[in-house]
């Protein structure tokens, strides 16, 4: 009776735990359709300005992007709630399950790619695949993708840069100048190749990620133009229904909603996690610290 | 209602989404790979005991396999001992019996030896007697009178002891 109550009151939990996941998401549509009325023909432009905020350098825009991305992140945080629910070391849960592949698949990701010592990354890694990954699938539900934002992979780019930069001065700013003039006379292109690597990385997912956007409304508007065109000889309404946008436009989307989305998002984890690792003098700062034992050692000997 | 630019750069939203990224990775790492890595740990130190467990069951069941089997090699040594014992028993008593039966046999033999000796001997006593009761009357009517046959019969004995001498020197 008592284990039934609690069984029942799991559930009710569980369910809660899902509607304020996807809470959210209907909020930013709900938000959308209601501020934004149906517009005909081709429209491409970026995401909607809800209000703006008068800042020092620049005035803030809070944008659909921004909307989006934190609808995201609350939604995840929910998710995992919700997957690590009554953990047990013996699973009779799928999500349990699903917990665990994806923590264990992360792990050896990270392991395979960058090394032992990076141990910390994996959650920044899964970070990194969940928000894009989400933020490009948000388009599944007609909303704005804030990964096609410049500005959101933008920040993420910036703290990726800054990581990099973190690592590659694990042995001091001199290694790190000096590691740009390999060959003196090529140090102008390595600076100039270090700067672009975080612009390469945002310009790649956000036009990826745009693009499919642009082609998908583009092919769009050329099947209503065309089915307009094959079918006004149809009586009344008839011909007004786009018969040709049925079909082709959803396979497209697969592509580049669904596929397209989750490959940028797994192109950028794998790209930060190997320029990472490469960054960082591995050989180098083991050697250092070494070193630096041994000197400790022969102190705590001498005193 | 307006919209921004497609292209666009504008710090503070750069930096609110670098603060999202940096907020996701939290979430993920407190409420999902702390809890997750936290139950494999457990999981694993549940394995680790139960293997060790398992494997001290395991030398435990080899100790008794050994001391049973040693049992049971000492009861085949045990077994063959009393089979050898009650072989040996059953040769030496088997052994006595015939012994015995040929003494009694040799006994038996001896005693119907002696009587058939015996009875050869009182044959032919009275073989003799009998002999020399013709042989008188024989003689009586041949020579017709009467010989004297205390002498006779005296005659008749030593002829006839004689003639058994040689027989019983024949045989």
């Amino acid at each position: 009776m008592n284990s039934k109550r609690k069984g029942r009151s799991s559930r009710a939990l569980d369910i809660l735990i899902i509607i304020l996941a996807v809470l959210p998401i209907l909020a930013c549509i709900v938000l959308k359709v209601l501020t934004n009325p149906a517009s005909e023909g081709i429209n491409i432009s970026g995401p909607l300005i809800y209000f703006h905020i008068h800042m020092p350098i620049q005035d803030l825009y809070i944008t659909e992007s921004q909307i989006n991305s934190l609808a995201v992140v609350i939604s995840v945080f929910w998710l995992c709630i919700y997957l690590t629910r009554g953990l047990k070391t013996r699973p009779d849960k799928k999500r349990q399950i699903v917990a665990e592949w994806i923590v264990e698949k992360v792990d050896g990701l990270v392991k395979n790619n960058m090394g032992s010592y990076f141990k910390n990354f994996p959650p920044f890694i899964a970070a990194i695949m969940a928000l894009s990954a989400f933020s490009s699938l948000l388009s599944l539900a007609g909303l704005f993708p804030p990964t096609s934002d410049l500005n959101v992979v933008g920040g993420w780019a910036i703290l990726v840069f800054i990581l990099i930069t973190h690592y590659k001065m694990k042995c001091g700013p001199w290694q790190y100048a000096k590691s740009f003039a390999s060959p003196v006379a090529l140090a102008p292109l390595n600076v100039i190749s270090e700067v672009a690597t975080p612009i390469s990385m945002a310009f790649r997912h956000y036009g990826n990620v745009l693009s499919g956007s642009v082609v998908s409304v583009l092919i769009g508007a050329a099947l209503q133009g065309l089915s307009a065109k094959l079918f006004s000889w149809l009586p009344g309404a008839l011909s007004g229904v786009p018969f040709l946008r049925i079909g082709l436009p959803a396979v497209l989307s697969i592509y580049f909603d669904v596929f397209s989305g989750c490959l940028q998002a797994f192109i950028f984890a794998m790209l930060t996690m190997l320029y990472v690792a490469n960054g960082f003098p591995e050989e180098l700062y083991f050697k250092r610290k070494e070193k630096k034992n041994n000197k400790n050692n022969n102190k705590v000997k001498v005193r | 209602m307006q919209s921004q630019d497609i292209i666009n750069v504008n710090i503070w939203l750069i930096l609110i989404s670098l603060c999202n990224l940096v907020i996701l990775f939290f979430i993920l790492k407190k409420f999902l790979f702390k809890p997750v890595k936290k139950i494999l740990g457990e999981r694993q130190a549940e394995y680790d005991a139960k293997f060790a467990e398992a494997e001290g069951k395991l030398a435990e069941a080899n100790e008794i396999k050994d001391a049973l089997e040693e049992k049971f090699a000492g009861a085949d040594d045990e077994v063959d001992k009393i089979i050898k014992e009650a072989k040996d028993n059953a040769q030496r008593r088997g052994d006595s019996i015939v012994a015995e039966a040929k003494d009694k046999a040799g006994i038996i033999v001896k005693n119907a030896e002696a009587e058939a000796d015996l009875r050869k001997r009182k044959a032919a006593e009275s073989i003799k007697n009998e002999i020399a009761d013709v042989s008188v009357e024989i003689a009586e009517k041949i020579i017709g009178r009467e010989v004297s046959e205390k002498d006779h019969r005296r005659l008749m004995s030593d002829f006839i002891d004689k003639i058994g001498e040689d027989d019983g020197a024949d045989q």
